[in-house]
C-alpha cells in the first residue's frame, strides 16, 4: 500500500515535469511550404512562422553534386531552383554572418523587418552587404521578402531572404548586384554539428554557390 | 518495508525531481551570454605597429535577440613587418530559449610577415561557441592557411589546417604559434576560443653576456618585444 501511494505521488509530478520541460523547448511549428517554382522569379507566400535567425562560417563549394559537402537534400527542399542559378558555380571559400528578424507586412507577406547579411567570396576577392532597415533594403529602398520551409532534414527549418532577389553592395567599388541568401538549420535544440547546417548564395552576376554544407560556424534559428 | 521508510522515498524522490527540474530548465534556458570578435591584423613592433584592423565586435545580445557585426578592409601595409589584402571581419550571436552561440571568422590574403620569413596566401579563421541542453561547446573548424610558408619551407599546400598551437622556432626573431587556441569556460555553461592563425612573438634577449669568442648572447632571459597577429577571431557563451 505504501509502495501505491508513493507512485501515486511520483508520477503525476513526473508527467508535470514533463509537460512543463515541452512547455519550455524550442520547437516552432513550421508549415511544410508547397513546391513552387524558382523564387528568383516567384512572389513568396506568407510564411513567418518563427523570427529570427541569426549565424556565419564558412562554406566551400566545388560545383560538384557528388561532393560530400554538398547539400542535395535542402537545395530543393523549398522549390527553389537546381544551382547554378544563376551560373556558373561559385566555387572557392566563402565566408558569411548574418542576422535577420522576420515579420509580415500589411498583406501578410513575409518581409525581413531588419537585417545585416556579410559575404566574403574569397576566390572573387568580393565583399556583398545586405543591410535592411524597418523593412527596407538600405541600397535599394524595396522591401525584402522571405520564406520558411521545414527542409529535408529530420526537424531541419531553412529561410530564404531576398525574394524575387534583393540588392546588395559590392566591395571593393562600392558596386550593386542583386542577390539571394539562403540557410539552413538542421540541428535545432540539440547538439550543435557545425557541418550538418548549410548555406546558399545567390548573385545576379558572380554565379550561386549552390546549396553547402558548413565547413565551419553554425545556423541558428532562435524563435520569435 | 515500513511507513518511515516510504516517507523517505517520497521526499527523495520529490527532492530529485525539483533538483532534475531546476538543472533541465537550467540547460534548457541555455546561455545568458554571447560574445564575438574578430580581426584580421594586428601589429606591434619596433617596426611599426598598426590596431586590430579590420575590427568586428559583436554589440550587446539579450532576450531571445541576435546580432551581427562585419568590417573590411583593401589592404594593410605596415613597411618592413606586415602587408595583406583582402581583410575581412564577421562576428554574429543569438541567444535562443533552447540554444545560444555566437560564431566569428576573419581572413587575409596575400600575407606577407617580416620581408617574406612567413607567407601564406589567405589565412581564414573560424570559431563558433554554443551552449543548450547538451552543455557548452566550441570549436574552429574551418579555420585553415592556404599556401603557409615559414621560413621559405612550406607548411601547407592548397587549403589546409595545422595543428593547434604549432610552435616554430625564427632564429634571431622569435617565434610563431600556428593555429594558437585559446579557450575559456568550463565546458558546461560557458565555453569560449580565441584562434589566433598566425601569431609571431618577437623576442631579444635580455640580461645575458656576450661570449667574446662566439659573439653569441650567453644565458639571459628572451623578452618578446612585440607582436604580429594574423587572423583572430573569438566566440564565447556564458551564463
Amino acid at each position: 500500500m505504501m509502495r501505491e501511494h508513493g507512485t501515486l505521488i511520483v508520477w503525476p509530478s513526473l508527467l508535470a515535469a514533463g509537460l512543463l520541460a515541452a512547455a519550455c523547448t524550442d520547437q516552432p511549428n513550421v508549415n511544410m511550404a508547397p513546391k513552387r517554382p524558382s523564387f528568383w522569379f516567384t512572389p513568396p507566400p506568407a510564411q513567418c512562422v518563427t523570427g529570427k535567425w541569426t549565424g556565419g562560417g564558412r562554406i566551400d563549394p566545388t560545383g560538384n553534386r557528388a561532393a560530400s559537402n554538398y547539400d542535395n537534400v535542402d537545395e530543393p527542399a523549398g522549390g527553389q531552383p537546381a544551382a547554378p542559378d544563376p551560373a556558373p558555380y561559385m566555387t572557392g571559400k566563402v565566408t558569411f554572418g548574418f542576422n535577420v528578424f522576420l515579420g509580415q507586412d500589411a498583406n501578410g507577406n513575409c518581409i525581413v523587418t531588419k537585417g545585416e547579411i556579410e559575404v566574403n567570396g574569397h576566390a572573387l576577392k568580393l565583399a556583398w552587404h545586405v543591410s535592411i532597415h524597418d523593412g527596407v533594403d538600405a541600397y535599394d529602398g524595396r522591401p525584402v521578402y522571405a520564406n520558411e520551409f521545414s527542409d529535408g532534414h529530420r526537424g531541419g527549418v531553412c529561410v530564404v531572404v531576398g525574394i524575387p532577389d534583393m540588392t546588395a553592395r559590392v566591395n571593393p567599388g562600392q558596386g550593386r548586384e542583386g542577390v539571394q541568401f539562403e540557410v539552413c538549420d538542421n540541428d535545432r535544440g540539440g547538439r550543435q554539428n557545425t557541418r550538418s547546417d548549410a548555406m546558399r548564395w545567390r548573385t545576379a552576376g558572380h554565379g550561386d554557390t549552390g546549396m553547402t554544407y558548413l565547413t565551419g560556424g553554425n545556423i541558428v534559428e532562435h524563435g520569435s | 518495508m515500513n511507513g518511515k521508510t516510504m516517507h523517505w522515498v517520497n521526499r527523495l524522490a520529490v527532492l530529485g525531481l525539483v533538483v532534475g527540474l531546476v538543472a533541465g530548465l537550467a540547460a534548457a534556458g541555455s546561455a545568458q551570454s554571447v560574445g564575438g570578435q574578430a580581426y584580421s591584423t594586428y601589429v606591434n613592433t619596433p617596426l611599426g605597429s598598426s590596431s586590430q584592423s579590420p575590427l568586428a565586435v559583436l554589440p550587446a545580445v539579450s532576450g531571445t535577440d541576435g546580432a551581427e557585426a562585419d568590417a573590411e578592409g583593401s589592404a594593410l601595409n605596415v613597411a618592413g613587418a606586415l602587408s595583406s589584402d583582402f581583410l575581412n571581419s564577421v562576428t554574429s550571436g543569438e541567444i535562443g530559449s533552447a540554444e545560444a552561440g555566437a560564431q566569428s571568422t576573419s581572413s587575409a590574403a596575400s600575407v606577407n610577415i617580416l620581408n617574406g620569413l612567413i607567407t601564406a596566401d589567405e589565412v581564414v579563421a573560424n570559431v563558433m561557441s554554443s551552449a543548450g541542453q547538451s552543455g557548452a561547446f566550441s570549436n574552429a573548424d574551418g579555420s585553415t592557411f592556404t599556401n603557409l610558408t615559414v621560413a621559405g619551407v612550406p607548411v601547407t599546400s592548397g587549403d589546409a589546417a595545422v595543428a593547434p598551437n604549432t610552435q616554430q622556432s625564427l632564429p634571431g626573431v622569435g617565434y610563431v604559434v600556428l593555429n594558437e587556441q585559446i579557450p575559456t569556460g568550463d565546458g558546461v555553461t560557458s565555453s569560449g576560443l580565441t584562434v589566433n592563425m598566425i601569431h609571431v612573438y618577437l623576442q631579444s634577449m635580455t640580461g645575458g653576456t656576450v661570449d667574446p669568442l662566439t659573439g653569441q648572447v650567453i644565458g639571459g632571459i628572451p623578452t618578446t618585444t612585440g607582436e604580429i597577429i594574423v587572423g583572430s577571431a573569438t566566440s564565447s557563451v556564458g551564463p
